[in-house]
């Protein structure tokens, strides 16, 4: 009998780095080797393994009838394991249409969740998804926005529902009963050393400063973007462009416009202050849309 | 409870006496046996008795008896030998869903109990050798053996390859019986027609293809195991002959029901099954791309390779 530790987050929120992270940990803080095809912390929403153990094809299932057995699947892994299982998801915690929790309390040891400034989020998941910025937020502010469906073919993830930005943030916040640690994706990148100790601390691993060092050190952003150049990224969706874009904290300024900028905040602001990422005022974003502007001289036309 | 009583048909060489009709199946055309498998419908017991396994679906019982569910579609009862099948459906008639699950997961189990190796695999026959194609869900084994299809030869099994290792002379496929599942976008690229064809599960877009007349029934000896793999990143398109090891890891990892197994057989006799079929048959790793271009290509390529021995 075992426990699950899940990493959650909505997409493009820092998971993966982190995952990389506490794999580079688990080694004494060694490189990272995207050659090396082991998987590590697999997404609780992979297809096969649901299928090896259910003894059944999920792709037989409807969406709902597979997410009614994912609490089963999860509390027969824990029924059967000795070790803490640790597993990246980006399901929001929501019921299913059983009405009981996705993810089991009972068989739940702890859950990181990590958050970013949905300003970030907007920009690294229109990328991720190959799609269009004002798109994007459209699906942010989507209560029935899903990853892993695809209309008239099977994905390699079982469905996950994703609830608007805010839906999915509040539905771990105040999820109840659960043991938390909610770590900032701007904090990750100004205090590494200090988000990964705590998340090793809360996860009950011993970790020896100088690996966490390490790892901190191995997991820097530059170097998986260049790791990434050397071998790819298989976790890449399409294995286009490139998984590790920019890895910076308000890299939305210069790249939202305004009225991006405005619909975001009007639609997750409550739930930003509460996270304490601070709002633009209306002036702010006018100035800094205007300071965008390639200055011009009023007389080069002319010559 | 019929007058006319439902013809019997043949199943992975098995001959079917069924209370109900089992349209994917052929009728049975071999010689007057009695049958191997009877299959009626009649009372499921939520618990079986003596339980030793316990999974969310399936349970398995200390005299090797299972019971598989799935809530509002059936339940399964399988006999300890694996030769009587009662299913339960969960409301009315039988539907192509409870049928579904018989031909999936309980053909499966039946598979393992009767001496057979169930793998996740569909296979094809090109002049007379038998070439599967491994790997989960969405790895493509349906689209490529329809393509094979499309291409003029003929389908041994979907989904589920039954292959008899202990057949003298080695490992041979048993034919399964003739349906592809398709999902709608590889149907699109193998040009075929959706009109009149089924989709067993309302919501999914899976569709059921007959395949009555591209259909091998007779038994070819196992020439190749392909294990699928998605290109993915910046790697690239590949074929690569395994290495002994890294054929049995693969080949157990694509056994079908691979955990009903384990209970059923045991994991040394599966051990024993794989290393035999492994011993004898060639396993490589195939790494395509999964966008449905260059099919014709891929199936003249693996012609090539086989059809000239």
């Amino acid at each position: 009998m075992t426990g699950f530790y899940w990493l959650a987050s909505y997409p493009k929120s820092g998971n993966t780095w982190l995952r990389l992270a506490l794999r580079s940990l688990r080694h004494g803080g060694s490189a990272v080797d995207f050659s090396n095809e082991d998987s590590w912390i697999p997404n609780g929403a992979a297809r096969e393994p649901f299928d090896q153990t259910l003894d059944v094809e999920s792709s037989d299932l409807t969406a709902v009838e597979t997410e009614i057995l994912r609490p089963r699947f999860y509390e027969f892994l824990a029924k059967t394991g000795d070790e803490p299982i640790l597993r990246k998801i980006h399901d929001a915690y929501v019921p299913t249409a059983a009405g009981e929790p996705l993810f089991p309390p009972a068989v739940t040891s702890g859950v990181v969740y990590i958050v970013r400034d949905p300003r970030d989020v907007a920009v690294s998941f229109a990328h991720h998804r190959r799609s269009s910025i004002d798109n994007t937020i459209g699906v942010m502010q989507n209560p029935a926005a899903a990853m892993a469906y695809r209309a008239g073919d099977l994905a390699e993830q079982l469905r996950q529902r994703l609830l608007t930005w805010s839906g999915h943030v509040e539905s771990w916040l105040d999820a109840p009963h659960l043991r938390r640690l909610v770590l900032r994706y701007e904090d990750m990148l100004a205090s590494p050393f200090d988000s990964l100790a705590r998340t090793a601390s809360f996860l009950g691993w011993e970790a020896d400063p100088a690996a966490v060092a390490g790892a901190v050190e191995a997991t820097r952003f530059q170097r998986l973007k260049a790791e990434e150049s050397r071998h790819g990224f298989r976790e890449n969706p399409v294995g286009e462009g490139a998984f590790f874009r920019r890895g910076v904290a308000n890299g939305w300024r210069d790249t939202l416009s305004c009225e991006q900028v405005r619909r975001i905040e009007r639609d997750h602001g409550r739930v930003m202050r509460r996270l304490g990422y601070s709002l633009t005022s209306a002036n702010e974003c006018a100035a800094e849309a205007l300071l965008a502007q390639p200055y011009e001289p009023i007389d080069a036309r002319s010559s | 409870m019929n007058d006319s009583p439902v013809p019997d048909s043949l199943l992975a060489g098995w001959r079917v006496r069924c209370e109900f009709p089992l349209p994917e199946l052929l009728p049975w055309s071999g010689d007057d046996r009695a049958a191997d498998l009877l299959i009626r419908t009649g009372e499921v017991p939520e618990r079986l008795d003596g339980v030793v396994s316990d999974g969310p679906l399936l349970q398995v019982a200390r005299d090797g008896s299972c019971r598989f569910a799935i809530q509002d579609v059936a339940a399964y009862f399988i006999s300890p030998r694996g030769d009587e099948v009662i299913v339960a459906p969960a409301s009315g008639p039988v539907s192509t869903s409870v049928r579904l699950f018989l031909l999936g997961s309980v053909f499966g189990i039946l598979c393992h109990k009767r001496g057979l190796l169930p793998l996740h695999a569909s296979c094809v026959a090109v002049e007379g050798r038998a070439i599967a194609f491994a790997g989960p869900s969405g790895a493509g084994k349906s689209t490529l053996a329809g393509a094979f299809v499309k291409a003029g030869y003929r389908l041994l099994t979907d989904d589920v390859t039954v292959v008899d290792v202990t057949a003298p002379g080695g490992p041979v496929v048993v034919p399964a019986f003739p349906r592809l599942k398709l999902w709608r976008l590889a149907m699109g690229a193998l040009g075929l027609e959706r009109e009149n064809i089924e989709t067993p599960r309302v919501e999914a877009e899976k569709y059921d293809v007959p395949v009555e007349n591209a259909f091998a029934t007779e038994r070819v000896p196992l020439t190749a195991v392909y294990h699928l793999q998605r290109a993915k990143g910046a790697k690239p398109e590949s074929m690569n002959r395994l290495t002994a090891g890294r054929a049995v890891r693969d080949t157990t990892e694509a056994i079908y029901r691979v955990r009903a197994g384990r209970n059923l057989v045991g994991q040394q006799a599966l051990f024993r099954s794989i290393s035999r079929l492994c011993s004898t048959v060639p396993c490589h790793l195939l790494t395509q791309k999964m966008d449905f271009e260059r099919l014709d290509t891929r199936v003249a390529g693996l012609v090539a390779r086989h059809a000239s021995g």
